[in-house]
């Protein structure tokens, strides 16, 4: 309560503080780096608007999460038409890109990190987004179900599932990473 | 019984390694920059609105203050040509009644010769 008395929102600050979580959240909800760094503008934009509504540095932090969870949502459907429009596949497409993942991180990332990074992007939308925020932003499940106005039970399940299709997905690597190591 | 825990024990450690491989990525370089410019950008644009808006408002209020003392002009004229046609009817009708009455007075004089 005190907090939200005395927070001074600073736009700069705020912009500093979460454009890696926010350009992370959107790209890996996204799969495309392009998209991601479009949409994380559009959602600090956005907040610059929003700013004086906001009431506390966590809020602020909860806002920003939310908004690029929508927008990533929305990004991804008018994808979707689009590409069936064309003909092409999304996913095809999506998980090239993942393939392609720039070497800018290279030393930062183990092959596992890259082969994860890569799985994900063939994860079912409502498996990836409860991943992502449960791994990246160390959300627990009941602070994903508000967060994605879903069920309890709908976002553990989505959690499992996700988790153990990646973690099939990955052993591969895994073994080969243990190997290697 | 230890299966089980040799699972549990590669899932958490498959979970830790998930979080270790899903770090939050360095943001692209000059997207914070991008971002200001065109949140400045966006901001006189906001009070740009604003200011148009109060423009038309003005606009509106000045227009209807126009027409307001035209049509009080136009009423005015019109009320002041009726005044002016009504009096130089009335003229027109005295006029015509000191014609009558001078007319009837010379009938009269000419009747009293004739007897």
């Amino acid at each position: 309560m005190r907090e939200a008395l005395s927070w001074q929102p600073d736009f700069e600050e705020l912009v500093d503080q979460h454009q890696s979580m926010v350009f992370s959240l959107a790209w890996r909800l996204t799969g495309d780096r392009g998209l991601a760094e479009e949409l994380a503008q559009d959602v600090f934009l956005e907040l610059d608007r929003h700013l004086q509504r906001l009431g506390s540095a966590n809020h602020a932090r909860y806002w920003l999460r939310q908004v690029t969870l929508h927008r990533a949502a929305d990004a991804l459907r008018r994808k979707r038409a689009k590409a069936a429009s064309l003909g092409t596949d999304l996913w095809v497409e999506l998980e090239e890109r993942h393939v392609l993942v720039e070497p800018l991180d290279m030393d930062e990332y183990s092959p596992l990190g890259r082969r994860i990074e890569e799985l994900l992007a063939a994860l079912p939308d409502s498996q990836r987004a409860a991943i992502v925020l449960r791994y990246q932003e160390d959300m627990t499940p009941d602070e994903i179900a508000v967060m994605m106005q879903a069920p309890l039970a709908t976002v553990k399940s989505n959690l499992q599932r996700g988790l153990k299709l990646l973690r099939t997905k990955a052993s591969q690597t895994l073994k080969e990473f243990v190997r290697g190591t | 019984m230890e299966h089980n825990e040799m699972d549990n024990r590669d899932l958490a450690e498959f979970e830790q390694k998930l979080r270790l491989a899903m770090r939050h990525r360095e943001a692209p370089l000059g997207m914070k920059q991008r971002v200001l410019a065109r949140a400045r950008e966006r901001r006189p644009a906001r009070h740009g609105r604003w200011w148009m808006v109060k423009r038309i408002a003005a606009s509106v209020v000045l227009v209807a203050g126009i027409a307001g003392l035209w049509s009080g002009v136009t009423v005015y004229h019109q009320n002041e040509e009726r005044r002016k046609g009504e009096e130089a009817r009335q003229q027109v009708l005295t006029a015509m009644r000191i014609t009558n009455k001078t007319l009837d007075r010379v009938s009269d004089k000419l009747a009293d010769n004739g007897r």
